[in-house]
């Protein structure tokens, strides 16, 4: 089974989770919001499967291209 | 010998290199679910449309070979792809890996040339262990095989080119994939400069195959590659449709096709795509989806530098570039990697006669640290100069925020032949919320932040861009499908024959 590492694009802070460990999703979905810019910016993976880590929590600062949720194919 | 002892043996050698590498070689990539050189041609041709150039090839170095090296391992040739005529090389990989030696390469460079000399479109079909050893090696070896032809890797974009990677890619079917202005990977391939076992023999890394070349890799990493694709059939359509927007050479026009019926259908509703609230995101591929004829969207490069949207369209049957900035991905900041396919992107809209369309809603290009350690100024750079240099029609639209640099380099000013902006247009030097605070020195929460902040929008509305003809036209944004066909056919190049004057065709192919 694969694992994909899905990273935050964008430096900001974690502002909502939109989807937990064991959740399904398909490409396209959003699993984390963050705040960045004054505005509210998707993690999107574009791979779907099942959730299998979510490796922040809502308000931690992010930087871009840390790997923030681990999706299994 | 008499006539029929000549063609018995005609028909001998015939099916000799027919049978490429072995009926057993086939059957084992068969039953892996790959296709043969053959059916790849089958299926990418129009029937019965191929003509072979060089099926009694064999090698060129060691003539002992002759039976193990039909057709020294590539296949090349004409064909019909929906009616247009095209060159092919269709890299066989039972015979010998499909490594490249000297007939071989001599069959790739006829192809090349005759392709740009008669002007015709080049499909190369890759899948390689690389050059063929031992005939490369040695001094001898080099000097015969490598670096003869010095337009064997002279790009200047004279042909749409359409490359394919399957399988291993090493050598020459990376190289040709970096050079072609479409490249596709089959999730199989491995793009590579080498092997995983001679970077573990060299380095001393471990490195899995698709760790190293994967498409995964290419297609959000590296950028190197336009398209990927699960299956043999995907491969080969989206060839098909690339093929489809592009003309035959770099003298002419693309060709018209039928607008589909429902095209534009769903224009009434493009404004509802943008959020009310500016600090909310929206997909801009679906405001594209609305806007050009059905079903004649393709991206290209979708999961690299996903903040722009470059993607071949048709807007009333005509083809066209899509350059969009795309506020889901970074909030639409464009980083290094958003501006190398957008300029990317520009040079083959350019050199290849298409007409494109920015659509823009960016809050400017990405900063930070990572956006300078990615030497963003350099890229920002070369998107300014590639937009000096366009002589194909181009018209920008301004959908909401333009600011900044970015505001230039998506066609503000002079950047563009027409700027339209809708109603939700807002430009400035910078986004409102910063500016507050850097001209009124009042941040967030602070006393008057509000009231500056609303003086600061109001200045940033479309009507300032519009007083003073930096937007020539305010557009209802479901009118903007009707009003680009118009203002493309406007701007057609009527002297030409919508022939551009490609001042960057030798732009290099990554950088």
């Amino acid at each position: 089974m694969a694992r994909i590492e899905v990273k935050s694009e964008i430096t900001g802070t974690v502002w909502q989770l939109k989807a937990k460990p064991g959740d399904k999703v398909e490409g396209g979905d959003t699993l984390i919001v963050i705040e960045s810019m004054k505005m509210e910016i998707p993690v999107i993976t574009e791979d779907g499967g099942t959730v299998a880590e979510i490796l922040v929590k809502e308000k931690d600062p992010v930087s871009e291209g840390q790997v923030v949720a681990i999706i299994e194919e | 010998m008499a006539h029929e002892a000549l063609l018995q043996e005609y028909e001998a050698r015939r099916a000799k290199a027919l049978a490429g590498g072995g009926a057993d070689k086939y059957a084992k990539r068969s039953a892996q679910g790959m296709w043969s050189a053959r059916q790849r041609i089958d299926y990418l041709m129009d029937p019965g449309s191929f003509i072979e150039s060089g099926l009694f090839g064999s090698s060129g170095v060691y003539p002992e070979q002759e039976d193990e090296t039909q057709t020294d391992g590539k296949l090349a040739g004409f064909g019909r792809i929906d009616g247009r005529d095209v060159c092919a090389v269709i890299n066989d990989f039972t015979v010998k890996g499909a490594s490249t030696s000297a007939t071989n390469s001599k069959k790739v460079g006829h192809m090349k040339r005759v392709a740009t000399e008669r002007g015709m479109p080049l499909v190369l079909i890759g899948e390689s262990t690389g050059a063929r050893l031992p005939d490369a090696m040695g001094s001898r070896g080099m000097g015969l095989l490598l670096g003869n032809d010095n337009t064997q890797f002279r790009r200047l974009r004279e042909v749409p080119t359409a490359a394919a990677a399957f399988g291993p890619s090493f050598g020459s079917s990376t190289w040709l994939m970096c050079q072609s202005d479409f490249a596709i990977m089959h999730k199989s391939a491995i793009m590579a400069v080498s092997s995983p076992r001679l970077v573990s023999m060299a380095l001393g890394e471990k490195v899995s195959a698709e760790e190293l070349g994967g498409w995964r890799l290419h297609a959000e990493t590296t950028g190197l590659i336009d398209q990927f694709a699960d299956t043999e059939e995907e491969v080969f359509d989206q060839i098909k449709k690339f093929l489809s927007y592009m003309p035959n050479h770099h003298r002419e026009a693309p060709a018209d096709a039928p607008v589909p019926a429902g095209s534009g259908a769903d224009m009434h509703k493009v404004f509802d795509i943008l959020p009310e609230s500016r600090t909310q995101v929206y997909d801009m591929k679906r405001v594209i989806k609305c806007m050009v004829d059905k079903d004649s969207l393709f991206e290209m490069k979708p999961r690299f530098g996903k903040s722009a949207v470059t993607a071949l369209a048709r807007l009333g049957g005509k083809s066209v570039g899509i350059i969009a900035n795309n506020p889901l991905h970074r909030g639409g900041a464009l980083d290094a990697d958003a501006c190398r396919k957008i300029v990317d992107f520009i040079v083959m809209c350019d050199s290849f006669n298409i007409p494109f369309v920015m659509l823009v809603d960016t809050p400017g290009f990405q900063i930070g640290t990572e956006a300078e350690r990615a030497g963003a100024p350099g890229k920002i750079m070369n998107f300014m100069n590639a937009m000096t240099l366009v002589t194909v029609p181009h018209i920008s639209v301004i959908v909401r925020k333009s600011y900044g640099r970015a505001y230039v380099c998506m066609g503000g000013g002079r950047h563009s032949d027409e700027v339209a902006a809708w109603p939700s247009a807002e430009v400035s030097f910078m986004s409102p919320d910063f500016a507050t605070k850097i001209v009124h020195g009042v941040g967030h929460g602070e006393p008057g932040f509000e009231e500056a902040l609303a003086d600061i929008r109001k200045g940033a509305d479309v009507w300032g861009l519009a007083a003073v003809y930096a937007a020539q036209s305010v557009i209802r944004p479901q009118d903007t499908r009707d009003y680009l066909i118009r203002m493309l056919d406007v701007y057609k190049l009527r002297m030409t024959k919508g022939v551009g004057q490609h001042l960057m065709r030798s732009w290099p192919t990554s950088y």
